[in-house]
């Protein structure tokens, strides 16, 4: 009896185990590998689709997916269909640079990703050894670009670009003399932590306070208590909005309401969801708001036919990112790195973000950083933007 | 002393009592057993969110009812953990119990990572708030010390520590079923000699555990605001380390232990910076093995008669 109710347990826990591995597969970005390898062209998406960092990763491959889908449909590229195999790095850098082995392994010519700094900078030396092109998404640390290798992208701003729009907001529009500065440790938020306390002092102010914290820890009392005590009229967080907006309730609970100034890792709803009545005097910088764009609404139809949710902040960068690099492959008319980098380097490209050119590092040559804030529970650009 | 470093104090000791909570469920499975449980800190994972989902059914069956939902919520929280717990006893330790030490330890690393995903997948990928309506009249309502303020919730977080550290301590050294707990974590087979039922009192150190977990659960989510389904994780290895510096398997030494963990972060940021938490803390946790290797209070709950 007892050993019947123990296997009974175990069957019990491996079905439902099952099951859930059986609709995650059906509704988000597979890895589904095709036998008859040779017909396709693969292009590997990359990026957090478990952990912290899971959702907003999962929705950057989902926007992706949903382009290659659409060159799909008008028959791929090259005459080829496209197959895409999205692999998880958890957002771990050690996880990535394993990622990054298999996918070229696989045999992929590009690859969409990774997601965080910390994982993107690791894995793009392993796809320079194997002349793959690398677009991500999602990154924003500077050193990805500064590496010098030929085929490595970004889609999106720099964090020195974002930072200077963050310290500029702080000491030219504010005109605060005294910041404190957090940060969760990690490549990308410790990057922009000290980019913002760099562009701040140069513009002559001071940083009061410039901590780090470790990524999960979720009771900021200490740190809260060292800012009230040490007179500073703004907080920088550098980090994603899973620690941000813990930090921001807490903040408020101890009366501190100083403004409260994120950068593009609480630019999510679930950030505003979080800090919920306590989003007075929030302020966060991101790239210009494209969601409510004309051009991006057939896009989001399809994303959410597709995957029944909202589209995420990162999911037009996914699809950009997608849509550019296949209508590079198409140009060149072959997958060749160097031949799709030149591609790439040598011409504007229209995207939902409009036209969109990269500089010889593989970075936009414009980046549109503007600072939003919230109100009336949404994010929405802040206006007059500074 | 200075409002910033009294406020310091109290956010380190609260930090400490909730550490501590956790802390203890480590100590009493390895007390008994000998192992160490590593899917604790999911299990506090899972008090916290089936307290909040709880929460939600009750107040659609019946409405807002502030103490009486919550105080439901986390009995069905401790149940639900301590269902949990005695699920993870069944799995991954019985049948091990006899195996190799490493066995337990990395089907409990298994359990571990399974739970985590498992919330992940079908409960929340993203981080979830705690309803702040229920959490409101604790976090908001202030006594005042001197120039500083502590909340009800933190009153009631150390207030809820020191009673079950006692309650512990109570039920292991002066009562029936703490007199089996000592036999069976001295020697299994003379206990079961002498007519203790083993399997029972070791699925009762689980489950009693895995309640308490649940409440420190219910308790971190409503002092951070938040639920996350890796919190367990990081608070997990705390309280592990804590277990440790007091003396693992000894139940005022865990406590001790958390609250010096909680104290020395809380003092590290403010002298330091949080980034240099880790550093003292586990810098600490070998200076005080190296002079105590069996923890500040030593000893495994069988040893103390």
């Amino acid at each position: 009896m007892r050993k019947l109710s123990l296997y009974l347990s175990l069957a019990i826990v491996l079905i439902v185990g099952a099951a859930m591995v059986g609709c995650q597969k059906s509704g988000d970005a597979g890895t589904a590998i095709s036998p008859k390898a040779s017909d396709t062209i693969k292009i590997g998406l990359a990026g957090a689709q478990t952990g912290s960092d899971g959702e907003i990763g999962l929705s950057m491959l989902n926007g992706s997916q949903v382009a290659i889908d659409e060159w799909n449909a008008k028959g791929g590229v090259l005459g080829k269909k496209i197959e895409s195999i999205a692999l998880d790095d958890e957002a771990s850098g050690q996880k990535a640079v394993t990622v990054a082995q298999s996918l070229i392994d696989a045999g992929v010519v590009a690859v969409i990703g990774h997601f965080n700094s910390g994982c993107t900078i690791p894995a793009s030396r392993l796809y320079n050894d194997a002349k793959i092109v690398e677009i991500s998404p999602g990154s924003t640390n500077p050193q990805y670009t500064e590496q010098g290798f030929p085929d490595a992208f970004r889609i999106c701003g720099r964090d020195d670009q974002q930072g200077a729009v963050i310290a500029s907001f702080l000491r030219d529009v504010r005109k605060f003399d005294k910041i404190a500065i957090l940060d969760d440790k990690t490549t990308y938020g410790e990057g922009l932590a000290t980019v913002v306390k760099n562009a701040f002092e140069a513009k002559g102010g001071t940083v009061v306070m410039f901590q780090g914290i470790e990524k999960n820890d979720l009771d900021f009392r200490a740190n809260i208590s060292v800012i009230q005590g040490s007179g500073a009229q703004a907080l920088v967080w550098g980090g994603m909005y899973n620690g941000g907006g813990p930090l921001c309730v807490q903040m408020r609970q101890a009366g501190l309401t100083i403004p409260f100034v994120s950068d593009d890792g609480c630019q999510d709803q679930a950030f505003v969801n979080m800090v919920g009545g306590n989003a007075e005097n929030v302020f966060v910088s991101f790239g210009k708001d494209y969601n409510s764009t004309p051009a991006a609404q057939a896009f989001i139809q399809k994303y959410k036919d597709t995957y029944h949710r909202d589209v995420g902040s990162y999911s037009v960068y996914g699809y950009d990112a997608a849509q550019v690099l296949l209508t590079a492959i198409d140009k060149a008319q072959s997958t060749d790195a160097d031949k799709v980098a030149a591609v790439l380097k040598g011409q504007p490209f229209d995207t939902i973000q409009g036209q969109i050119e990269f500089d010889s590092k593989g970075d936009l040559k414009v980046a549109d950083y503007v600072i939003w804030t919230v109100k009336d529970n949404k994010l929405q650009e802040l206006s007059p933007t500074p | 002393m200075s409002s910033t470093l009294t406020e310091i104090l109290i956010g380190g000791i609260s930090r400490g009592a909730m550490y501590a909570l956790v802390a203890l469920g480590y100590t009493m499975v390895y007390g008994v057993l000998g192992m160490i449980n590593f899917a604790h800190g999911e299990i506090f994972m899972i008090g916290m969110f089936s307290c909040v989902y709880a929460i939600g059914i009750f107040s659609v069956a019946w409405g807002n009812q502030v103490l009486l939902n919550l105080t439901l919520g986390i009995a069905v929280a401790m149940i639900f953990s301590a269902a949990y717990g005695y699920a993870n006893e069944r799995i991954a330790y019985r049948r091990l119990r006899k195996a190799h030490v490493l066995a337990p330890l990395t089907s409990a690393i298994g359990i571990s990572t399974f739970l985590q995903y498992f919330i992940f997948l079908t409960v929340s990928r993203d981080s979830v708030n705690f309803p702040r309506f229920y959490s409101d009249f604790l976090t908001n309502n202030h006594i005042h010390l001197g120039p500083v303020q502590v909340t009800y919730l933190q009153l009631m977080i150390l207030g809820l520590t020191l009673v079950i550290m006692a309650g512990l301590f109570y039920l292991i050294h002066f009562t029936r079923i703490g007199i089996a707990l000592r036999a069976t974590a001295q020697d299994q087979l003379m206990a079961s000699l002498v007519g203790i039922p083993v399997n029972r009192i070791i699925a009762f150190t689980f489950i009693l555990g895995s309640a308490l977990a649940a409440i420190a659960g219910v308790m971190f989510s409503m002092y951070n605001n938040v639920l996350v389904f890796d919190a367990g994780y990081r608070v997990g290895l705390k309280a592990f380390t804590a277990a440790i510096l007091g003396g693992i398997g000894n139940v005022p030494g865990a406590v001790l232990g958390a609250m010096i963990i909680g104290l020395t972060e809380a003092l590290t940021t403010l002298q330091f910076g949080s980034e240099w938490n880790d550093v003292t803390t586990f810098g600490m946790l070998m200076l005080v093995l190296l002079v105590r290797p069996r923890g500040i209070l030593g000893e495994r709950v069988a040893d103390k008669v």
